[in-house]
């Protein structure tokens, strides 16, 4: 036992304990520190309270469609505290779980702040405890962003822990910012029955994504009742007997919006201030720790995973983060370095990406996107969910799936095919070739794939 | 898979090796770093040893006989393999040194190891490599057969980066071998590697610095090819090395330079520096450069070390292990292009030496000898000379000399 290589991590969230299970998995006496609650950001304040709010969303809109199916549905209400006790039980037994997982692995588990007393050594800030260790992942997570202007800082502007700590549904909201969060929150709140309006400063919401399917979720969320604003430069919030008045500029013009609360979605930051990491040297930039294409700093026995290395900060890009870290540090040759990592909004209808939008892979190649409507798709019609598509960028010459984008029923299921997919170098061929169950919204893929091979069955 | 036992390429000139001796016999068993057999160029002798613990299961080159670089000479079968049932497609080659180094030579990089496992074991033709769809499509697109492709993907499976990487370096072949007249085919930029501009600015400064003249003569190497055979079964025996032309040529240019000591000079800002001792240089290809590893002392020491040393120098050239003072120092050079059947040439003055010696292939040459013609083989030799320091007199005086000890090698110890 003596011999076994000692690995810290530093944070329990979805970087940190994969990381810890897969060290002691390959042999590794690990401890595991974790200042607040095992499951960090995703588990307790990210993507599993905002499903489970999700989830109550879509049964609203379940019972708002039951008619259509010949249900009646009349005389129902929301409970909103029961809609976040529910959420709140869903984490904890997840948390609960985490917590086993890591018992049955003996990973020691110390709770409290971390930081660095030498490049060796981890110090807990409230006990004076003191871990040596031969390795360490920093796994800090990350913290939500900030931005200042007047009236940010007002009492009713909340960030997304607070949103998520609300007992009582505001009978309206201002969401600032169209990112993934912000067209959550919206969905979720105008479901429930709350007024929302959603301010995004650039030209469509969700940056980054494939504009086609950018625009088709401002479509379906707008059509679902939230006031979508696109180019809205946020100038400041005022604040007068119980309302906010949040003040932007559209189009050259000043416009207000007023609401009960109002909702900062912009983004989130690494968190590495507990650290103390300049103690020790350790490499980090715009607030992110920098690291090598093996999850390395710049000091080589302490790797870094998951949010606190910046980039893309989703909850399976740091589980895979932090296992291919845990492998390396424990000599691990085998394991892939995560590449493909899918993007993925829980609205209704959902939207899920994996790879090159068709405007980046047509920088470099000569490439061809075709598109395949739910609405041709028979499990969509059944389900009364025909809106949205499943679109495939491939490179013409090969065939080379660049980037496949679902906005659609189940798209962030969905993506996983594509995912594999491309881990695997496929072509449209083997997607229009490979045999999908009948019925089922999967079909969508495979006749998106048939398109590039002289047609989808389904479409005229 | 056997391990085929290739004739090693042991500088850039060898084109061809001699099988001198085999010191196994078929079915032997040997261990890794036994000597498998003696080979000899025209320069050197050299010892092939086992790569792996093994049986010699094939001689494919008999004694005597003489094969270009890079062909198969033998067979090990490792542990497991039965050497008698060991399915060994041998066509063997044909021997005639003039086909020698013409088409296997360019995959053998200089001073490689001898005995070298084929870089990819042929797979069975039933058991396909797997790959990944775009890897497939990509190799019929750009005809390249994944059967000699290693995997980089999991469990090593051929994915699209290994097909564009053998696609690319097949092209680098191709614009290699075809001449730029080809349309196709693009001129290369090779960027200067440090050997190269070292070279470059050493050759350069030898034309413009030094006042270079020449001087040839030619001499009959009966005797001297003689004295070498005389000397080969005693040293061979006293100390198990090959001595070759070149080291009795080296002792006798130094016992000639003796003699002359103007030619053992070196030009100084405060004058001329006469150096006492002889260290003498021996023009060596390296890689894709030359390199002049030295022979100290060399009057000082017998035939037998001269041989084990040149031996010595070479093995460190291949494994890369030059000490500073192997490769520096040396008070005069003696460059032989004979291998390459060049009669005649000039070497460009190695500084900050005054001279050099340029060797030229033995040549069966019809002469006239007391009144008669008779066949002799022959050879020249040319000095490229500083004139700054060595007037024409002087260069000639010890090119008499240096005739004189070639032609009757026996004086060097009067």
């Amino acid at each position: 036992m003596a011999d076994k290589r000692k690995v810290t991590v530093i944070g329990g969230g979805v970087g940190g304990y994969p990381a810890a299970i897969k060290a002691a998995r390959m042999g590794a006496a690990v401890t595991l520190i974790e200042r607040d609650l095992l499951g960090g950001t995703c588990l307790n304040r990210g993507c599993i309270p905002t499903k489970a709010l999700l989830q109550a969303a879509e049964v609203v809109q379940t019972i708002g469609e039951a008619p259509l199916f010949g249900i009646r549905c009349d005389n129902y209400s929301i409970d909103f505290k029961a809609v976040a006790n529910r959420k709140d039980a869903v984490v904890q037994q997840l948390r609960e779980g985490v917590g086993t997982l890591l018992k049955r692995r003996r990973i020691k588990v110390v709770c409290g702040t971390a930081f660095f007393k030498d490049s060796a050594t981890v110090e807990i800030k409230e006990t004076g405890e003191k871990i040596q260790s031969d390795n360490i992942i920093i796994t800090s997570g990350s913290k939500p962003g900030r931005i200042s202007f007047e009236g940010s800082d007002g009492p009713d502007v909340l960030n997304s822990d607070q949103v998520l700590a609300l007992t009582k549904l505001p009978q309206s909201l201002v969401i600032i910012g169209g990112g993934v969060v912000g067209v959550e929150f919206a969905q979720i709140f105008s479901r429930l029955g709350a007024d929302v309006t959603l301010l995004e400063i650039m030209e469509t919401l969700i940056p980054g994504a494939d504009r086609e399917i950018a625009l088709a979720l401002e479509k379906s969320i707008s059509e679902a009742g939230v006031k979508v604003i696109t180019r809205a430069s946020i100038k400041k919030i005022s604040r007068q007997k119980g309302q906010n008045t949040v003040t932007f500029e559209h189009a050259n013009d000043f416009k207000s919006v007023s609401a009960e609360k109002v909702v900062l979605a912009v983004g989130r930051k690494p968190d590495i201030a507990a650290l103390e990491l300049d103690r020790i040297g350790l490499g980090h930039k715009n607030g992110a720790l920098t690291v090598n294409e093996q999850m390395q700093t710049n000091i080589p026995h302490i790797y870094a995973a998951g949010d606190v290395v910046g980039g893309l900060m989703l909850a399976h890009k740091a589980m895979a983060e932090g296992e291919f870290a845990a492998a390396g540090v424990m000599g691990g040759k085998t394991d892939l370095k995560p590449k493909q990592i899918p993007n993925c909004i829980y609205t209704s209808p959902e939207v899920a990406s994996v790879g090159m939008t068709e405007a980046q892979a047509a920088q470099y190649q000569d490439v061809e996107a075709v598109r395949f409507p739910f609405s041709a798709c028979a499990k969509a019609l059944l389900m009364n969910r025909t809106f949205g598509m499943v679109k495939i960028v491939a490179e013409k010459k090969f065939g080379h799936v660049l980037g496949v984008h679902i906005i659609g029923p189940h798209a962030t299921d969905m993506i996983a095919e594509a995912v594999l997919g491309m881990l695997l170098e496929m072509t449209v061929d083997e997607l229009a070739h490979a045999v999908h169950p009948h019925p089922t919204l999967s079909e969508a893929v495979m006749e998106a794939g048939q398109m590039f091979c002289g047609g989808a069955t389904h479409l005229p | 898979m056997p391990l085929e036992i290739v004739m090693p390429k042991l500088g850039l000139t060898m084109t061809e090796g001699l099988i001198v001796e085999w010191k196994f016999k078929e079915g032997d068993k040997v261990k890794k770093g036994d000597i498998l057999f003696l080979l000899e160029t025209e320069k050197v002798t050299y010892e092939v040893e086992a790569a792996a613990d093994s049986v010699l299961a094939k001689i494919v080159i008999p004694e005597n006989d003489t094969v270009a670089v890079g062909a198969v000479v033998g067979y090990l079968a490792l542990a497991g393999e039965d050497p008698a049932l060991l399915d060994i497609g041998v066509v063997a080659p044909e021997s005639t040194p003039s086909t020698a180094g013409s088409t296997v030579s360019e995959s053998i990089p200089d001073l490689e190891l001898s005995v070298s496992r084929p870089e990819t074991e042929a797979p069975q033709t039933n058991d396909r490599p797997s790959s990944t769809p775009l890897a497939k499509k990509m190799a019929r697109e750009y005809d390249v057969d994944l059967q000699t492709l290693a995997g980089t993907g999991m469990r090593g499976r051929i994915i699209a980066a290994d097909v564009t990487k053998a696609y690319e370096a097949k092209n680098q072949i191709k614009s290699q071998v075809t001449p730029p007249a080809g349309e196709a085919d693009a001129d290369k930029l090779v960027p200067f590697t440090g050997m190269r501009r070292a070279i470059a600015k050493k050759m350069l400064a030898s034309k413009v610095d030094t006042a270079q003249t020449y001087m040839t003569l030619t001499a009959d190497a009966m005797k001297i090819k003689a004295y070498r055979e005389d000397l080969l079964p005693y040293i061979q025996e006293k100390c198990n090395v090959r001595i070759s032309l070149t080291d009795i040529l080296m002792k006798i240019t130094a016992a000639a330079i003796l003699e002359h000591p103007v030619i053992n000079t070196r030009w100084t800002d405060e004058g001329i520096l006469y150096l006492k001792k002889v260290h003498m240089g021996m023009a060596m290809a390296l890689g894709e450069g030359l390199i002049v590893p030295v022979i100290r002392n060399i009057n000082a020491k017998t035939f037998s070390q001269i041989a084990m040393d040149r031996i010595e120098l070479i093995r460190k050239g291949r494994e890369n292990s030059f000490l500073p003072d192997d490769i520096s120092g040396s008070t005069f050079t003696l460059s032989s292009m004979g291998m390459f059947g060049i009669e005649e040439f000039t070497s460009n003055i190695n500084l900050p030496e005054s001279a050099i010696l340029a060797v030229g292939a033995i040549i069966d040459k019809p002469v006239a000898l007391a009144g008669k013609v008779v066949i002799r083989p022959m050879m020249k030799m040319t000095l490229s000379y500083d004139h700054r320091i060595i007037d024409g007199a002087e260069a000639g005086k010890f090119m008499r000399t240096l005739h004189s000890f070639v032609e009757n090698p026996i004086r060097i110890d009067a």
